[in-house]
């Protein structure tokens, strides 16, 4: 019977691992010299421990562990479902019409209200550091669509102090998208508006925490940058 | 996790899904790609995730989705490593593959040339890798990993585990009859 003696498969399997003691090697072949039998055992032994040593790896690769997504791999991957599994309504809650609703109340408030105006620019100018405003926008198609102007203008005057960069490669952007000069610790925020795709990504690093946020672009750009330029004010005023 | 919400394509509940992947598709990457193009294991990963995507529709538990997403990692990782090494033959820069294997120490330029896992499908992986996680419970998963993987000595995994040393070869006997049912060719 298959390995049916604990004792031989101590012995084997030591033997197999080299980890057997001279006194364990010899007391296993003077059992294989008395019981050829066992040597086709020994054999299928052998077999099984590379199959063991092949498969368990993968198998301890696949229990639970700790590493954290990159942020800029949680853009591509929502992208992905978006592309794949539809835009529930429910997934994208800064894009309800009710949050919608919401902010052109903020916005008329605002409008009539001067004074709380001037205090919440006093509030933002009051805020040390500022984070490092990086925008750009891909365009695998080119640049030499009309609309492409409109957005790269409406980019700019949203982040003024911002120089917009433009690619029309999907891996120069990614490239642009993963580097953090500076490190970390550095305060910067990455906004890439993805053409192709339909969503200006959010990526941004502020007192060594990362965020991340996707803003699909339906019909109105200028109401995803707006959902854009709050998020980032909400995640850099903590 | 609901899995509803990922197959409705909730954004929130793939964030979850796929923070408690990733660890899962990183790990396994790098367990092939590591000695030779440890750059890609990164992509390999997310690309894997990209791929588990479409697939949620056909899943029928939560549970299923760490199997799954390890066994496309190894897919993908696997598809890699031969499509380079077949570049670089086809290229005629079979020296430079030698040079890669001998620095980095690696015994085989197709790594899944000789593995039973090569042959399996993606499904069939899966649920090998699944059947695995349940039947190699602990200390069973742990004490054949630290025999077979780490070269621990039948007194020091007793040690570590609290077992008698005369357990330690029953272990491994009982893990490796599963491994073989599990994994052996035809059943063998």
């Amino acid at each position: 019977m298959y390995m049916s003696d604990q004792r031989f498969f101590d012995l084997a399997i030591k033997a197999v691992a080299h980890q057997a003691t001279d006194g364990e090697r010899a007391e296993l072949d003077a059992l294989l010299s008395r019981e050829p039998g066992l040597r086709a055992e020994f054999a299928r032994l052998q077999a099984d421990v590379r199959l063991a040593k092949d498969v368990l790896p993968l198998v301890n690769a696949t229990q639970p562990a700790a590493a954290d997504l990159p942020a800029y791999a949680r853009g591509r991957l929502q992208s992905k479902v978006r592309e794949t599994l539809g835009r529930p309504e429910t997934s994208a809650p800064s894009a309800t019409d009710e949050q919608r609703r919401m902010m052109w109340r903020w916005r008329w408030l605002l409008g009539l209200a001067a004074a709380a105006a001037a205090i919440a620019l006093v509030v933002v100018l009051w805020q040390a550091p500022v984070p490092v405003i990086q925008v750009a926008m891909l365009d695998t198609a080119g640049a030499s669509r009309g609309s492409d102007a409109k957005e790269l203008a409406a980019l700019q005057q949203t982040w003024n102090k911002a120089v917009v960069d433009s690619f029309s490669s999907t891996e120069s952007a990614r490239a642009w998208e993963t580097n953090w000069a500076g490190g970390s610790r550095k305060a910067v925020v990455k906004i890439l508006y993805d053409r192709p795709a339909g969503e200006l990504r959010v990526l941004g690093r502020w007192k060594g925490k990362t965020f991340a946020k996707t803003f699909v672009v339906e019909q109105d750009f200028a109401s995803a940058l707006n959902q854009a330029k709050q998020y980032i004010q909400e995640q850099t005023s903590r | 996790m609901n899995l509803r919400a990922l197959q409705a394509g909730d954004a929130d509940a793939w964030d979850a899904a796929f923070r408690w992947l990733w660890p899962v598709v990183l790990a396994v990457a790098q367990l092939k790609l590591q000695p030779f193009f440890p750059n890609e294991a990164e992509d390999v990963a997310i690309e894997s995730l990209e791929e588990l995507v479409p697939k949620v529709r056909a899943v029928k538990t939560v549970e299923e989705l760490r199997p799954l997403a390890a066994s496309i990692a190894h897919h993908r990782a696997v598809s890699l490593l031969r499509e380079r090494f077949a570049r670089k033959r086809g290229a005629g820069k079979t020296e430079s593959l030698e040079a890669v294997q001998a620095e980095s120490g690696a015994d085989c330029p197709d790594p899944g040339a000789d593995s039973p896992l090569a042959e399996l499908e993606q499904r069939e992986l899966a649920q090998r890798i699944s059947q695995s996680l349940a039947e190699l419970k602990p200390p069973l998963g742990e004490v054949l990993s630290d025999f077979f993987l780490h070269g621990l000595r039948y007194e020091e995994i007793a040690r570590k585990h609290g077992l008698a040393v005369g357990s330690v070869g029953v272990y491994l006997k009982r893990g490796l009859e599963a491994i073989r049912r599990i994994w052996g060719r035809n059943g063998e």
